[in-house]
């Protein structure tokens, strides 16, 4: 039989265990409650008799057995709680109020004994009442009895411990209550979670959490997994998005290769193509190929990753330096005046090593495009926002305005740049760097026409206000 | 010169085996790191090829073990993962050199040749001597038949490079990671315009050019 889905629970369990706790502590602190109140009871009551019998013994000394028995009458005429029988040595009854006494020692010391009384009340039924008393044996000889009601004392005892019960058991009956009050109340917030993990589970990566907006420890927790949800439903569509880029990237490229080789081959078998330069060819399609997949992966990977890998803190002006270095040589061979300007001390947080890929395909595309004659700017500074900008400005023919949004897409090359060599994936690489360290590729004009030269283009890489 | 390829991928294997066997060289071949790592304590190699993935004992394990075990024989790690992190695990391992898969076979033969003469190189010494072009590393002073050749700082580290590799071919990337040392492929060759700024400096109005281009490889510096 499966128990029902509230008593599985780890916080109905925890109340059970609690609560036996609890019962456990408050049983010891009843018990010694009633051990204190019933114990102090009915040691009250053997006092007063042991207290009774002491005078009696005292009016015994001065008064011998005389004295004694008309202490003893004068006492039970008396509205005195006590029973009184006093005895000859041989326990026949010399006077009292009980006909005889209730027990048969009849040694030298002092018995203890609980015994009934029996009584008669005005409609003369029968009343019996617990009683306890103490019999002594005198010095003379006698024995003396003295008992005394001990029904109320009694009464109050078990009053006690009818009170201590009903306590315990309003105790189990709350804490149980309680348990399942706390344990439905966990339950369900618990399974607005389990609802929402199962979903995911199952696919579903849009499932979110509902949040109940108490600030308590169930919103945080619902908080953090959505907040886990959106950056893994991010990334997975980051992949997919890759794994279908990557197949579409790299279809054509293959195809040509695989076509050119296909020719190559027939050629051959004809007897009419060079199988050294067939070869060669392939060779260098099969680079291209290489090339285009090391890019388009490189891209893919910053977008499904969506930061940065292992950013620190660098001064921007050291990179454009070192970048420039590599490239100003190239520019002076093509005859193009390259000129550097840069805000000292700046810092910024980020991969050095994509950030400078990232800036090498910016001045590869400026000198590529700009002709002899013309000028290819490198600067590097702070925004008035903050930000720092690489800015790379050339005065080649640029890119006009409604063209601008799309060179930077994948594979999208302007019809005049298709003589130049290139994948047509470098601008898409730049803005996937920027975008990876929170910043973004903007394009714009240059300098304008000048001399025949222009508009020319400006590619800034924007990065966010280091922190 | 001894080469061990330690490498599961057979067809690759054999591929680089028969190349190198061509160049002159003698191969040796293991198929998993186990394997490689045996060979590699039981002979005596040059060069140890080891690939990062393989099965029972990864690449970098195998570069570890060697390397505690205090043999010092060069490793040129290949892998297929080309990430930055990737290669600085490779190198911490204690390879000393990474090269990323698919590889032109000469890239290879260029990188193989380069670590099994650094091997050679022992002695620190303050002056280069290639023919008769001499580099003096403290003063940082080029002559070239006792003229002074002038050098810009980034020309001297390239022609260090070339030097200390002379008779070598060397490759651009090689050049682009050892001297620049940036690790990724610049779409235009800034290399050759490099190398041809330095030729135009150390081989102009010399009857002998000295730096050479290798068609499909990259540059030597021949004596």
């Amino acid at each position: 039989m499966r128990m029902p889905r509230l008593f599985r629970t780890t916080t109905f369990r925890l109340t059970l265990l609690f609560l036996a706790l609890f019962a456990a502590a408050a049983a010891a602190f009843l018990g010694y409650i009633y051990v204190a109140t019933a114990g102090e009871v009915s040691r009250r009551a053997d006092n007063e008799i042991v207290r009774e019998m002491n005078s009696l013994e005292a009016t015994y000394r001065q008064g011998g057995v005389n004295g004694l028995n008309t202490a003893i009458i004068e006492r039970s005429a008396g509205d005195r709680p006590f029973v009184y029988l006093l005895m000859d040595a041989t326990g026949k009854k010399i006077s009292g109020t009980i006909p005889g006494s209730p027990i048969d020692e009849t040694g030298s010391g002092e018995n203890w004994t609980r015994f009934t009384l029996t009584d008669t009340d005005s409609d003369g039924a029968e009343l019996r009442h617990p009683a306890r008393g103490l019999q002594k044996r005198l010095y003379g000889g006698e024995l003396l009895f003295v008992g005394a009601d001990t029904g109320e004392s009694e009464a109050f005892v078990v009053g006690i411990a009818r009170a201590l019960w009903g306590a315990g058991a309003l105790i189990i009956i709350l804490g149980l209550a309680g348990g399942v009050l706390v344990s439905r109340n966990v339950a369900r917030q618990m399974q607005g979670l389990t609802e929402a993990v199962e979903a995911v589970r199952g696919g579903d990566l849009r499932t979110r959490i509902a949040v109940r907006g108490v600030r308590d420890e169930y919103d945080e927790l619902a908080e953090g997994l959505n907040d886990m949800l959106d950056r893994l439903e991010q990334s997975m569509g980051g992949l997919r998005h890759a794994g279908d880029a990557i197949a579409h990237d790299l279809r054509s490229p293959l195809t040509r290769l695989r076509a050119r080789l296909e020719a190559g081959l027939i050629e051959v078998e004809n007897g009419k193509g060079d199988p050294v330069q067939a070869l060669e060819q392939a060779l260098v399609d099969a680079d291209n190929v290489l090339t285009t997949f090391n890019a388009v992966l490189a891209i893919a990977r910053l977008q499904a990753a969506g930061r940065a890998p292992d950013p620190k803190p660098f001064d921007p002006g050291s990179l454009a330096t070192d970048i420039a270095e590599l490239y100003e040589a190239v520019c002076e061979d093509k005859g193009l005046d390259f000129k550097i300007e840069l805000t000292p001390r700046l810092t910024i947080n980020g991969a050095r090593e994509i950030l400078a890929q990232a800036l090498a395909n910016v001045l590869d595309n400026a000198i590529k495009y700009t002709p002899p004659g013309g000028a290819v700017m490198l600067r590097v500074r702070r925004r008035s926002s903050g930000e720092v900008e690489f800015s790379v400005t050339d005065t080649g023919p640029g890119v006009p305005e409604e063209d601008r949004a799309r060179v930077v897409q994948r594979f999208v090359r302007l019809e005049n740049s298709r003589s130049e060599p290139g994948s047509g994936l470098g601008l898409s690489l730049v803005a996937a760097v920027a975008e990876a360290h929170g910043g973004r590729l903007e394009l714009s004009e240059g300098p304008g026409v000048i001399d025949g030269f222009g508009p020319g283009l400006r590619v800034a890489i924007v990065l966010p206000r280091p922190e | 010169m001894r080469i061990l390829i330690i490498e599961d991928d057979l067809e690759a294997a054999e591929a680089m085996r028969r190349g190198m066997t061509e160049a002159g060289y003698d191969c040796s071949h293991a198929a998993d790191g186990e394997l490689g790592l045996e060979a590699a304590r039981a002979g005596e190699f040059d060069v140890l090829i080891v690939d990062r993935m393989m099965p029972k004992r990864d690449g970098v394990s195998v570069v570890e073990t060697l390397r505690r075990e205090g043999d010092a024989t060069p490793v040129l790690f290949l892998s297929a993962l080309g990430e930055i992190d990737d290669r600085v695990v490779g190198l911490k391992a204690g390879a000393d050199d990474y090269l990323v898969k698919p590889y032109a076979f000469p890239e290879l033969m260029a990188r193989v040749e380069a670590l099994s003469r650094r091997r050679e190189t022992g002695a620190v010494s303050t002056t280069l001597k290639v023919g008769d072009l001499e580099m003096n590393l403290l003063t940082r002073e080029v002559h070239r038949s006792g003229t002074e050749v002038d050098l810009q700082p980034r020309e001297f580290q390239l022609l260090e490079f070339l030097m200390r590799h002379a008779g070598q071919s060397v490759t651009r990337t090689m050049l682009l990671e050892k001297v620049w040392e940036y690790h990724f492929d610049p779409q235009t060759n800034v290399i050759d315009v490099h190398i041809s700024r330095l030729r135009s400096k150390i081989d102009k109005g010399f009857d002998r050019a000295m730096l050479q281009t290798v068609r499909g490889a990259g540059y030597r510096l021949d004596p």
